[in-house]
C-alpha cells in the first residue's frame, strides 16, 4: 500500500530523511515513535506530498509520488490526514468541514455528502453537534471532527500526526477510542504518536526513528520489551517512566 | 452681500449636482475595476508564482511611492507623446484604478498570507485543487482581514478623486474652483464642496467601523 525504497529528504542543508526503506501492507497499523526532531512528521506527510522527497522512490496505492508529473489531487483523495492542530475550517459547520471535500473533489451531489457527514459525525459520536462551528467545540471534539473530515473522503489510508498532542489529557481518550474503532475495522493506518499504550495494544508494529533514520522496527512486543539499539532503550526509559 | 452670494450658490446647485454625480462615476467605475483587479493581484502577491510576485510587488511600490497628482499627470499629458490619446475622463478613470488596485492588492495579499498554513494543508490533504482552496477555504477567511480596510480605502478613492480636477475633470473639486471665479466667498464654495465629500464617505466610514467590529468582537463563529 505505502512502499519507501531509499527515500530521501533536505530541508535545505538539513538531511531530515536518510534513505528511509519502508513496506506498509493493507490493513496494517504502524505506530511511528522517536524523539522530537527525528523525522516522524516529515515521513508520514511525505506520503501524501505535504512534503516533497528529494531522492528514492515512493510509491502509495500503486501511484509514483516522488514523479513530479503524478496528479496528487487524485493519491490524496485516498489519503485522510490527521494534524496536530485539527485544521478544522472555522469558517463552516462540523457538516461543512466533513463535507467540503466530497461535494468538491468527489462531486458527490449535496444530498448524499449530507447524509454521509451526518452518519461519519454520528459514527465519531458527534451526532449531536452537527451544526456546531469548530470555535463550539472541544479539543476533543474538533480532532474527532477532523478524524470524521478524512473518513467521509472513505480514504484507503489514514495518517495521524500526533493526533492527540494538543489536546488536555481527559480528551486523549475519546480519540484514541476512534482511532482504536478505525483500526478494528481494518483500516490501513499510520500513527505518529507517543500514546505508548496505544501502540502496544493497536499496532501491528511499532517504527522507532532517530535522526531521520528508521533504526527500529518491530511488533510492539518486542519493541516495548526487547529493544535492539540504545538509543531505543534511552528513549523507552525516559518515556515509561516519567 | 453675502445674502445674495448665498442665492447664487443656490442657484449654482445643479452644477454642484452634476460634479457630484462626476465625481461618483469615476470614484465608483475606478471602485469597481481598482477592486477587481486588486483581488487578482493579491492573490498573485500572496501566491506561489514567484516571478508574478515580484512583477506585482514592483508595481505596487512604484504606484505607493509617487504622488497621485504625478501618476495621473503621467497619464494623461505624457501618453499621448507616445501615441495614445486620452479624454480626461478615462485618463482619470484609468489613474484611480490604477492607483486603488495597488492598494488593494497590499490589503488583499496581507489578508491571505493571515490565514493560517495549516489550513491550506488541511485542504491540500483532502485533495482540493489550488483554486478550490482559495475559493472555499482561504477567501472567506481572509475576507474577514480584507473588509474593514477595504472599505477604508474606498473612503481614500472618493476623497483623492479630487485631484482628478487638475486635468479638467468637471468633478465636485472642479466645481469648485470654477463657480468661486463667479462667487469669490471661497468658504461658503469650498465649504458645500466639503459637505459633498463629506456625504459619500460617512457612510462608508461606518460601513468601515462597523465592519471592523463584527469581524473582531463577533467572531464566535469565526
Amino acid at each position: 500500500m505505502i512502499s519507501f525504497k531509499n527515500v530521501n529528504k533536505w530541508f535545505g542543508e538539513l538531511h531530515v530523511l536518510t534513505d528511509i526503506n519502508l513496506e506498509v501492507t493493507k490493513g496494517e497499523v504502524v505506530v511511528v515513535c522517536g524523539p522530537s526532531g527525528s523525522g516522524k512528521s516529515t515521513l508520514i506527510r511525505c506520503i501524501n506530498r505535504l512534503e516533497p522527497i528529494q531522492k528514492g522512490e515512493l510509491v502509495v496505492d500503486k501511484m509514483d509520488v516522488h514523479d513530479k508529473k503524478t496528479n496528487m489531487t487524485k493519491i490524496r483523495a485516498e489519503i485522510g490526514f490527521i494534524f496536530q492542530s485539527f485544521n478544522l475550517y472555522p469558517h463552516m459547520t462540523a457538516l461543512g468541514n466533513v463535507t467540503i471535500a466530497p461535494i468538491r473533489v468527489r462531486k458527490m451531489p449535496k444530498g448524499e455528502a449530507e447524509k454521509l457527514g451526518r452518519d461519519t459525525l454520528t459514527r465519531v459520536g458527534l451526532g449531536e453537534r452537527i451544526e456546531n462551528y469548530p470555535a463550539q467545540l472541544s479539543g476533543g471534539q474538533q480532532q474527532r471532527v477532523a478524524i470524521a473530515r478524512g473518513l467521509c473522503m472513505r480514504p484507503k489510508i489514514m495518517l495521524f500526526d500526533e493526533p492527540t498532542s494538543a489536546l488536555d489529557p481527559e480528551m486523549i481518550g475519546e480519540v484514541l477510542d476512534v482511532m482504536r474503532n478505525l483500526a478494528e475495522e481494518g483500516m490501513t493506518m499510520m500513527v505518529v504518536t507517543h500514546e505508548m499504550g496505544f501502540a502496544r495494544e493497536v499496532a501491528n508494529r511499532v517504527l522507532f526513528m532517530d535522526e531521520g533514520k528508521i533504526i527500529e522496527d518491530a511488533p510492539p512486543n518486542d519493541f516495548f520489551t526487547n529493544p535492539q539499539t540504545e538509543r531505543g532503550k534511552t528513549f523507552l526509559s525516559s518515556i515509561l517512566t516519567h | 452681500m453675502w445674502g445674495f452670494y448665498f442665492n447664487e450658490l443656490i442657484r449654482s446647485l445643479p452644477f454642484f449636482l452634476k460634479g457630484l454625480w462626476m465625481t461618483v462615476a469615476v470614484a465608483g467605475l475606478s471602485l469597481l475595476f481598482g477592486t477587481i483587479i486588486g483581488f487578482f493581484g493579491g492573490i498573485m502577491r500572496a501566491g506561489r508564482n514567484k516571478p508574478a510576485r515580484i512583477i506585482v510587488g514592483v508595481w505596487v511600490d512604484l504606484i505607493r511611492g509617487t504622488p497621485f497628482l504625478v501618476q495621473i499627470f503621467v497619464i494623461f499629458f505624457i501618453l499621448p507623446g507616445i501615441g495614445i490619446e486620452l479624454e480626461a475622463f478615462p485618463a482619470a478613470v484609468i489613474a484611480l484604478t490604477n492607483l486603488t488596485a495597488s492598494f488593494i492588492t497590499e490589503i488583499v495579499a496581507s489578508g491571505i498570507l493571515a490565514v493560517s498554513k495549516g489550513q491550506r494543508e488541511a485542504a491540500t490533504a483532502s485533495g482540493l485543487s489550488g483554486y478550490q482552496q482559495l475559493r472555499y477555504i482561504v477567501l472567506p477567511q481572509a475576507m474577514r482581514t480584507i473588509l474593514p480596510p477595504l472599505v477604508g480605502q474606498y473612503v481614500l478613492l472618493v476623497k483623492d478623486s479630487s485631484i482628478v480636477s487638475a486635468i479638467g475633470v468637471v468633478d465636485i473639486t472642479r466645481v469648485g474652483w470654477l463657480t468661486v471665479q463667479r462667487i469669490p466667498e471661497g468658504l461658503m464654495v469650498f465649504g458645500l464642496v466639503g459637505l459633498l465629500y463629506f456625504v459619500i464617505c460617512y457612510p462608508l466610514i461606518n460601513l468601515s467601523g462597523f465592519l471592523e467590529r463584527r469581524m473582531t468582537v463577533g467572531s464566535k463563529r469565526l
